[in-house]
């Protein structure tokens, strides 16, 4: 990969579960060690985005390519190799709740292998001291609270310091301190891996403090992308309605099912 | 109307059928590609083994007990009726062996194992957490599918050779009591009458049996749609593909090499 190509280009990507159209021909590029935002309302498409991304779907038209390596029709054997260069964080946490939190956030690193398991231990020890949950290494997922989840999840995605990171709501059902220690964590992270990180969020005012730029979905189609700094005054009234949280507006039609 | 109604219900139960089979048998195909070579998560292994197999040795012994039992108290009166309680260990022996003791113990088998393997890959599928093994390049059903197959296979043998003894056990203990037939004579009833082929049989038996509860269990559960609903309603179609697939081998098996 040159130093030019971006991390991430999805190029007129269609995707559809049964008769719903999810993504209606999205393009889209992210330069390495950037950071992006998704937002949109629910069942826009942005979870489906990050699942391309991490070849967890198939696309039905268009060219996912990650990291150098286009992901569309690639078995998964091949599609392993790029999953190996990538963190995640899901919106329901996909904790294994046959582990402990400890062997969690220790599960990448075992089944790559290469590291010892003393020094497994401590990058799980020092990773789980980040997120605020030293004392709940021998703890079974099912004994934590939602917030504690979601920090697992978080350790687990960055433990192995990926080239490329997705978080799928990083901070939903978090109070507004942790979600910011979250963020910051999420943020000291990315500098000094110099990942490229994708990051979905309801919160859209905690969001602009970590990301670079924010993108709009809506229906299936991106509607906007511009900084993350100036997102609350886009030029687009929809962005607009929807990080201000007006009723009236472009977008009352915004649909309501689940993504 | 009803004819045209008719003929609309069987298609679909008929086409959900034949898509159920493909679906277990694509899972198969997926199972003995990683065994090729072993790919094969020993922590895992240990576990099932354990989970499925020593645990399950109360309940199969109880069961396995009172149905060798319950066939000298049935045989009871008739065998004494011909004065042929000489023949009471080969009888119950030849029954146990080759049909009660394989077919009894699958069915518990799948009852216990089967269900609660369905209901624990189905929760960890509407969870994402099969996703998540994806997400780390780590194939869930070379991780999760291949030692719980292999678990079933070997404990559903070990389970039915135990069973057996048991049952025999059970046997001639309600031949001492209620028919007064000496323990040596149930036993040199049992081994001057039976041939190993008769164990083998059974042991057969419970290999196929072993294979049909593991495929079927782990196919409903991976392929589950929905939330709590979806995790019960495949368990129920676990349930009974299992029940209906060991009836099913029975009886080819007994047909084709029981003679």
């Amino acid at each position: 990969m040159s130093v030019t190509s971006p991390a991430i280009r999805l190029a007129d990507v269609a995707k559809r579960y049964g008769r719903r159209e999810i993504l209606a021909g999205i393009s889209l590029e992210v330069a390495p060690g950037s950071r992006l935002g998704l937002i949109g309302p629910a069942a826009s498409g942005k979870s489906v985005i990050l699942k391309l991304v991490a070849g967890l779907e198939q696309a039905d038209r268009g060219r996912v390519d990650v990291l150098g390596t286009e992901l569309v029709g690639k078995r998964e054997v091949e599609l392993g190799r790029v999953r190996r260069r990538i963190g995640m964080l899901f919106q329901n946490y996909a904790l294994f709740d046959f582990l402990t939190v400890e062997r969690n956030v220790a599960f990448p690193l075992e089944q790559r292998g290469g590291m010892s398991a003393g020094d497994i231990a401590t990058r799980v020890a020092e990773r789980l001291r980040a997120v605020g949950l030293a004392g709940s290494e021998h703890k079974l997922t099912g004994e934590l609270s939602g917030g504690m989840k979601k920090r697992v999840g978080i350790a687990r995605a960055t433990v192995a310091d990926a080239e490329l990171v997705l978080y799928d709501e990083p901070t939903a059902g978090l109070d507004p301190v942790t979600t910011q220690k979250i963020y910051d964590l999420l943020a000291a992270d990315q500098a000094r891996t110099k990942a490229t990180v994708i990051a979905v969020s309801s919160d859209v005012v905690a969001l602009a403090s970590f990301v670079d730029e924010i993108a709009f979905l809506y229906q299936g189609k991106l509607i906007y992308r511009g900084p993350a700094a100036t997102i609350a005054d886009a030029p687009d009234p929809m962005v607009r309605q929807f990080v201000r949280g007006e009723l009236e507006g472009p977008l009352e039609d915004v649909r309501t099912e689940a993504s | 109307m009803i004819g045209e109604r008719l003929i609309v219900a069987v298609g679909a139960g008929a086409s959900r059928i034949a898509q159920e089979v493909g679906g277990i048998l694509i899972l198969t195909g997926q199972v003995l590609r990683a065994l090729v070579p072993p790919r094969i998560d020993r922590r895992e292994l240990v576990k099932n083994l354990y989970k499925m197999g020593n645990r399950s040795v109360p309940i199969v012994a109880l069961t396995a007990f009172f149905a060798g039992a319950l066939m000298i108290l049935q045989a009871g009166p008739f065998v004494k009726k011909f004065g042929a309680t000489s023949l009471a260990g080969y009888a119950s022996g030849y029954a146990v062996l080759r049909e009660i003791g394989p077919i009894l113990i699958a069915l518990m088998f799948s009852g216990r194992v089967g269900a609660n393997n369905t209901a624990e890959l189905a929760t960890m599928t509407v969870t994402e957490q099969l996703d998540g093994l994806r997400a780390l390049a780590i194939d869930p059903v070379a991780f999760l599918v291949v030692p719980r197959v292999i678990a079933m296979m070997v404990m559903l043998v070990v389970l039915t050779a135990l069973g057996d003894l048991v049952a025999l056990l059970g046997a001639a203990v309600v031949a001492r009591t209620m028919l007064e037939v000496d323990f040596s004579t149930m036993y040199y009833s049992i081994v001057d009458n039976l041939r190993p082929f008769d164990f083998l049989l059974g042991v057969y038996k419970s290999v196929a049996f072993g294979a049909a509860i593991a495929m079927s269990s782990c196919y409903f559960g991976v392929a589950v749609r929905g939330g709590a609903v979806g995790v019960g309603k495949a368990v129920n179609a676990a349930v009974v593909a299992s029940a209906v697939s060991i009836m099913l081998l029975d009886f080819l098996l007994t047909y084709l090499v029981g003679g």
